[in-house]
């Protein structure tokens, strides 16, 4: 707060009623959050009977106990970073020099090509055509083709091409003069200047990879490859009560409910822990630091 | 300032090459050029290529699955050696009032989407950029981006219970006021506020991300001088902020135009009621109560075709626009 | 006890109508044979060859199953009846031997006739003895699983038992009211309007909700209390056979009276007012802050809360009471739980051995087979008392969920044709479960059920064409003349008359052509 004294009067009354703002919004979306951290901290009956509002009833820590003694939630924590860090390296190394190349002006049929990626983006093969093009590729219920399978995404594209095209001509102009090859340009010239948007797609492929599992479902047949978030769909299918048998919830430690949001917990924890790590890039003038014009 | 003078230096730098060639060699054929133009910028194709063979591989290749929106596909007898039916899937749909109701319905909820929910995230993100305290600023960009992460049904369960007429907040405050308690959720005329107003507190956040790292990509000479100039937070928002994230804006924007047909259908199923279909009945919502979701993968593929035909064309039209007004373009 | 003389005299039959056999006849090979088989449900997403109850069928038919189970990490949903297994299965081009999975019906009576499934009629005739009995006695379940073809291509999973929902009460709250189980369409009324006025949970406060439903749809069969009728079968807004034809509820006179009353019930506060969102755990939250005062739901899970909330909330009694007398005397009971489900298992078109394989399935109804079907491993989960299996003190008392133990071993799986025996749920059910089903048994309110029809092409047409949309106008109107959008008995014509327009009468016309092909 201390540059606040750079600002006029007026820019002061803004920069607070714009912070109150913020916050009013940010404590009405912290709410989900704090909803699902007490609804798993509750006992099963409790959330259940929707009891549960602001914090813990009748706490207990047996949703927890329940969800960390199984084995199949580390397997697919596990596998879920596995997909998410070599698919999101993966989607990057393909993306980046497509991005790059499809925001230079000399690139022959240059409109074709980005055509060619905006169309993928309403065109979609169907779920059968695209299972039985995986299985021919030899892809089915393999980390590989989990990992290659969902690598390029053309929004990403788009978004990265976008932003290398923001980029002034004059910054690779010294870079061309010493006779550096496209590859060096990129690397040396458009990358450290394109950090916030490597950020940024390096994030949704984080994210779209965190939370996939459609197709994680479809392709993979053995159950020890599955991501988290399939096997929180396989949790909810087995707790649900079924066929209405006798069994009733209000003495379960634990129920469906429960152990649902002590998995959604489990798995929001590694997100907002990288989050802060990218956030960095997003602080302005980062990318501007080391390169003078 | 942001928007690229490489897009007529194209054009350029291509007559630029033209005319050396010319010099060097009389009426070089195209082959040549081409053959020319290879040997110089190989690295760029190379570097295209992965992204391309890619786009081949996965998605192109599969496309001809595309055909069964026209076929009464069997899934045993394949896709081959299902028979033709031409266009009567799309018949079927558009002989159907409720389909049309639903198309309907879907473009209303998405342009008042548009209307108030693509702006703000922007606004967001403009309003980060003011923010001076670190510290509030990180901690809050965390938090307004959590819900993307817990899903849809959770999502909405704290909506219904925050609607309910008896114990509500939302009627509990309504009561402060006199005004007598209202039961949201089977009132059509409230569906569309209420899974708008939905989606933008569950999305706002995460959306501002693109934003927040085109606001990061200014060049903070800009600000320099202007704060020399005695420019007010307000004016260089508006002067200079925005100006520069125009460019990103566009494409969101017409990325969304694109999708105008695509509504969550998650949320939709989650949070409307027989008595609201009225106004909460959408394509893909219809689909699913059609029973077309289960296995009836033809008809299931002209509505998706129907849609990305619509969404193309208007993707088109966008596109043609921005690029005629402000050079930015999907292609 | 009428259940158990039933399945007594069931299995007595099914035994006389196969030769005797002597233990070492269930052998179906001598060299065994293996056969693959994709086997999904949502609760055992592929078949486990080591299950010990698949181990002794093992040994004693010689058949070794080999799972090759497709796409079993897509889990059958339940709530939807999605197969996407199947489709994975179907599209990848192989079937296996055997194809077991719950909501199979459909998909075997449309992929069958095309050929990818082998037609049973022929193979049970000649080679199933037990399973020709069974169907010989019970010729209404081999209707309802033929496909438009006339063919058997599956064998269900049927389930005993008969009783699903009932009317619950608090009884509690009836005699503090001095109040008896209402008999009648009349009582009942008044006694919601005294569970609304008379503050029968004590706190002062009119919080009382007086009749409350985890599924809204469980308002709608109300209407039955005026001779209307909500469905015809387990499923929602099902058909229902009126004197031999198939009619739509929604189109009736009793259900235009009955949703009359029930929305001036809504309108009076003797329904829940949030009935249409509360969803599933509207009964946790107003059973246990007492605020609920009568539902219809199953007899099992509501009967449990007697012993959950007995010491929780003071004097807790919600127990079944006999269904009122509607407005013309009739006491009907319209859920019942349907003898028939659409899963059990089919034998895919490349299987070389279709004899051995229908001798496999038929040994599962064979005494033997089926109580391995039932109660899991005799000396293990059960033992013979009296010549019944009776399950072990210790299966029973050690907490974990019955149906769960028994999946575990290889039991009680639907994704097998097989006949369950009541017997099995009977030793663990809730003795207030247990009392309320003999009062409903006392006064036979049970009808009989809709078991569905398998449509040929030109219906299915017709079917696909208009259903979905009439019904979802159906439901529109359904919901909104509840909650007082227009009144039930003005618009009663312009209803009917857009149903026709909308197509109703050919889709009853389609329903009932094949109706009467498989029924008549």
């Amino acid at each position: 707060m201390k540059k606040l004294h750079l600002y006029s009067r007026g820019d002061r009354i803004f920069v607070i009623l714009n912070m109150i703002l913020i916050a009013i919004f940010a404590v009405s979306t912290l709410y989900p959050f704090i909803y699902i951290a007490a609804v798993s901290f509750s006992s099963g009956f409790a959330a259940r009977a929707g009891q549960v509002v602001l914090s813990p009833v009748g706490a207990t820590l047996e949703a927890y106990k329940h969800v960390l003694s199984e084995p199949m939630f580390w397997i697919s924590y596990k596998n879920t970073f596995i997909y998410t860090i070599l698919g999101t390296v993966m989607s990057l190394l393909i993306i980046i020099p497509g991005s790059y190349a499809l925001s230079r002006p000399q690139l022959y049929g240059r409109r074709f090509w980005n055509l060619m990626v905006a169309f993928t983006m309403w065109f979609h093969a169907g779920m059968i055509p695209f299972f039985l093009n995986m299985r021919d590729l030899g892809l089915l219920d393999s980390y590989f083709g989990i990992i290659i399978g969902f690598a390029v995404n053309g929004f990403n594209i788009i978004l990265l091409r976008n932003f290398f095209e923001a980029i002034p001509n004059s910054f690779e102009e010294a870079a061309r003069m010493d006779g550096a090859s496209e590859f060096q340009v990129l690397w040396k010239v458009y990358l450290p200047l394109s950090k916030p948007a490597i950020a940024t797609v390096t994030l949704f492929c984080i994210v779209s990879r965190w939370n996939g599992f459609f197709w994680a479902m479809v392709l993979l047949q053995d159950e020890q490859k599955i991501p988290l978030q399939v096997y929180l769909r396989h949790t909810i299918v087995t707790l649900s009560d079924d066929n209405e048998f006798g069994a009733s919830l209000v003495d379960a430690a634990y129920s469906v409910e429960t152990v649902t949001a002590a998995i959604i917990v489990c798995s929001i924890i590694p997100i907002l822990v990288i989050y802060p790590f990218l956030q960095r890039y997003f602080e302005k003038g980062t990318m501007l630091g080391g390169v003078k014009e | 300032m942001i928007s690229n003078p490489e897009f007529q230096g194209g054009t350029t730098e291509e007559l630029v090459i033209e005319a050396s060639e010319a010099v060097r060699r009389r009426k070089p054929g195209r082959m040549v050029r081409v053959g020319d133009h290879l040997r110089r910028e190989w690295q760029l194709y190379l570097m295209l290529l992965p992204t391309i063979v890619w786009l081949l591989l996965f998605l192109y290749k599969p496309m001809y699955g595309l055909q069964i929106a026209f076929k009464d596909y069997s899934i045993f007898r394949g896709i081959e050696a299902s028979p033709w039916v031409g266009f009567e899937h799309f018949r079927t749909l558009f002989d159907n009032d409720q389909f049309l109701r639903a198309v309907k319905n879907t473009i209303i909820i998405s342009a008042y989407g548009l209307l108030f929910g693509f702006p703000v995230p922007i606004v967001l993100s403009l309003m980060f950029n003011e923010v001076l305290n670190r510290w509030f600023k990180k901690s809050a960009q965390t938090i307004v981006y959590l819900p993307h992460f817990i899903s849809s049904v959770i999502i909405a369960g704290i909506v219904i219970t925050a609607l309910s007429p008896s114990a509500g907040i939302v009627n509990t405050v309504l009561g402060w006021f006199g005004i007598d308690a209202v039961y949201f959720l089977t009132k059509p005329e409230w569906f569309r506020p209420i899974f708008i107003g939905t989606g933008i507190w569950q999305e706002a956040g995460f959306q501002s991300i693109v934003y927040l790292a085109a606001i990061a990509g200014v060049s903070p000479t800009l600000y320099e001088s202007a704060v020399v100039d005695g420019a007010s937070r307000w004016q260089m928002m508006w002067k200079i902020t925005l100006p520069c994230i125009l460019p990103t804006i566009i494409i969101m924007l017409i990325i969304r135009i694109g999708n105008i047909l695509e509504v969550s259908f998650e949320m939709v199923i989650l949070l409307y009621q027989p008595a609201t279909y009225e106004t909460a009945d959408v394509v893909n919502t219809f689909i699913y109560r059609q029973g077309i979701q289960d296995g009836q993968y033809d008809m299931a593929a002209a509505a998706g075709l129907f849609n990305a035909v619509v969404a193309f064309v208007l993707v088109i039209s966008a596109n043609t626009l921005s690029k005629r007004f402000s050079r930015t373009s999907l292609w | 006890m009428r259940n158990l003389t039933l399945a007594a005299a069931l299995l007595g039959a099914t035994m006389l109508g196969g030769p005797v056999m002597a233990e070492e006849d269930l052998r179906i090979v001598d060299e065994p044979l293996e056969l693959t088989i994709q086997m999904n449900h949502a609760r055992y997403p592929r078949y486990k060859e080591d299950w010990p109850v698949e181990q002794i069928a093992r040994e004693l038919t010689g058949i070794h199953l080999i799972d090759a189970t497709v796409g079993a990490n897509t889990r059958t949903d339940e709530n939807n009846g999605k197969t996407e297994a199947l489709n994975l299965m179907l599209a990848s081009g192989g079937i296996p031997d055997i194809v077991g999975s719950s909501r199979i019906k459909d998909f075997v009576n449309q992929f069958g006739p095309e050929g990818a499934f082998i037609g049973l009629n022929d193979l049970i005739e000649e080679h199933a003895p037990h399973l020709k009995a069974f169907l010989d006695e019970r010729p209404e379940i081999r209707s309802a699983i033929q496909a438009a073809n006339g063919e058997m291509y599956y064998i269900p999973y049927l389930p005993d038992g008969k009783y699903g929902r009932a009317y619950f009460i608090r009884h509690d709250w009836l005699s503090k009211l001095g109040l008896e189980a209402p008999q009648n369409v009349e009582e009942l009324e008044e006694v919601l309007i005294a569970f609304r006025d008379k503050d029968p949970n004590g706190n002062g406060l009119k919080d009382e909700v007086p009749f409350f439903a985890r599924q809204w749809p469980e308002l709608i069969r109300l209407v039955t209390l005026w001779d209307g009728r909500s469905s015809g079968s387990d499923t929602y807004h099902d058909f229902y056979v009126d004197n031999g034809k198939l009619q739509h509820p929604y189109a009736g006179e009793g259900y235009r009276d009955g949703i009359k009353n029930l929305a001036r019930w809504y309108a009076e506060g003797l329904i829940d007012p949030e009935i249409f969102t509360r969803g599933s755990s509207s009964r946790e939250y107003l059973l246990s802050e007492n605020l609920g005062g009568m539902t219809h739901d199953w007899f099992a899970s509501t009967s449990g809360y007697n012993d959950s909330l007995g010491g929780k909330v003071e004097g807790f009694q919600f127990k079944a009471f006999a269904p009122p007398a509607s407005v013309s005397g009739v006491r009907m009971e319209e859920h019942r739980r349907i003898p028939i489900k659409p899963d059990g298992w089919a034998i895919g078109y490349t299987n070389e051995h279709p004899v051995e394989t229908i001798k496999y399935f038929d040994f599962w109804f064979t005494e033997e087979g089926r109580r391995l079907a039932n109660f899991g491993v005799e000396g293990e989960q059960y033992t013979m008392v009296d010549g019944q299996p009776q399950f072990t003190e210790d299966f029973l008392t050690n907490g974990k969920p019955v149906n769960n133990q028994l999946y575990e071993v290889g039991s009680q799986l639907q994704a097998r044709g097989y006949f369950q025996d009541y017997n099995y749920e009977k030793q663990w059910s809730n003795k207030y479960a247990l009392e309320g089903i003999a009062l409903y048994d006392e006064g036979d309110y049970l009808i009989d059920q809709f078991l569905g029809v398998a449509l040929n092409a030109e219906e299915q047409k017709v079917y696909d064409k208009y259903w979905a949309s009439i019904r979802t106008y159906m439901l529109e109107r359904q919901q909104g003349w509840i909650l007082g959008n227009g009144d039930v008995v003005a618009d009663w014509d312009d209803y009917v008359a857009t149903l026709n327009k909308m197509g109703l009468q050919e889709v009853l016309d389609a329903m009932n052509s094949a109706y009467s092909r498989q029924y008549g």
